[in-house]
């Protein structure tokens, strides 16, 4: 018989997969929702840590899922959250995308591409608001936003050398900051 | 293009066969690489321009199939190149490569922090990555978003799916189950708008 807490992992993480439209950032809002609000299964502040290692490991950041379902299940909570986030949307793509293909000229083929498109959007921005929220990002957080996302947009910087000095700068205001009397 | 069958590999036949193994060697080299985003241009350079599997057409066609279904870029990315290249079981190779590896090492940052997650420098700095990953999602959206379609329907839909789900904190299934037919239909009655006004 399969444990109550597993199956809660599946019946949360495989209805996100079905209608994670925009792919994994579209979803952390929902994500964010069901394991801290709706199931408890971590605090604010752990969702935001998390966040932050599935952005910075290699690999989909949806892997975050993976980590949620170790911290309910250990091993096999990873295990089945990994199935259940990649499962369902692989058998979809599967089966659709030879359809698609078939029909680039399509009317429905297009229509459903542009209404989906700015859903994607919306859940994007929701998604930045949601992991702010949870990590109470205060002034110096909010900083960092503002600056990342204008090098990321203006300059050829990439994203992960710029994850990488983020963590160092902060490594060295944390350091500086009993000097600072703070 | 053969269009008699249904699948994808079978629609190419003046291709060498790529093994199991050299897709499973491509895609877990690729997992390890693809750090936060990005993805379509480390599969385009490896798979496209470097071992010439796919033609542009191709992979920019699979690529559009990856983003509008649902699921992680990267997995469908890998599951499309692989379907392509050897049928089902070439899809299910490409994302175990994709994802495995990927999968083990996050249980090892995982388990480094549940060690070491207590202190509170640790926090602080993952603190400062998370501000910096809000920015990369956030540069992300805004490019996806200079792409839409210039009309009313999708400043609308997307203000309202940023609204209810960022502020108001709706659950997003239902959002999404109601929102995905409205705006999927409001597309369609604009489209076919423009194909009778021209």
């Amino acid at each position: 018989m399969i444990d109550s807490r597993l199956f809660g992992l599946i019946l949360v993480f495989a209805p996100l997969s079905i209608f994670s439209f925009g792919g994994g950032q579209a979803i952390v809002p929902a994500i964010q929702n069901q394991a801290v609000a709706v199931h408890g299964w971590l605090s604010d502040p752990q969702f935001a840590d998390l966040f932050a290692i599935s952005r910075a490991a290699p690999g989909p950041s949806s892997l975050i899922c993976a980590l949620i379902g170790w911290q309910v299940y250990g091993f096999w909570g990873a295990v089945v959250a990994t199935l259940a986030i990649y499962l369902p949307s692989s058998v979809v793509v599967f089966f659709a995308a030879g359809w698609w293909q078939r029909n680039e000229a399509s009317p429905v083929r297009m229509a459903i591409e542009r209404g989906l498109a700015p859903i994607a959007v919306g859940l994007i921005f929701a998604g930045a608001v949601t992991v702010l929220r949870a990590a109470h990002a205060g002034a110096l957080g909010l900083a960092t936003v503002v600056v990342v996302t204008g090098l990321l947009y203006f300059t050829k910087v990439g994203a992960y050398a710029l994850m990488g000095s983020v963590a160092l700068i902060y490594l060295g205001i944390h350091e500086a900051m009993p000097l600072m009397g703070g | 293009m053969a269009t008699d069958s249904s699948s994808l590999a079978d629609s190419e036949f003046n291709r060498p066969k790529v093994s199991l193994m050299a897709l499973l060697g491509a895609f877990v080299r690729l997992g390890m690489a693809t750090f936060g985003g990005g993805v379509q241009a480390w599969v385009h350079h490896d798979i496209v321009v470097k071992r010439g599997w796919l033609d542009e057409k191709e992979f920019l066609s699979g690529l559009t199939v990856a983003q509008v279904l649902p699921g992680a870029n990267p997995v469908n990315i890998a599951l499309y190149v692989g379907m392509r290249l050897r049928g089902g079981v070439g899809g299910t190779i490409a994302v175990l490569g994709m994802v495995i590896p990927a999968f083990c090492v996050i249980l090892v940052l995982g388990y480094l922090y549940r060690t070491y997650g207590h202190f509170e420098i640790v926090h602080f700095v993952l603190a400062g990555m998370a501000a910096a990953a809000v920015g990369a999602t956030l540069q992300m959206g805004i490019k996806v978003a200079a792409r839409l379609p210039r009309n009313v329907m999708a400043p609308v839909v997307a203000g309202v799916c940023f609204a209810v789900v960022g502020i108001l904190r709706w659950p997003m299934v239902p959002v999404v189950a109601v929102a995905a037919p409205v705006s999927i239909a409001w597309a369609f009655v604009l489209e076919r708008k423009a194909r009778n006004d021209r």
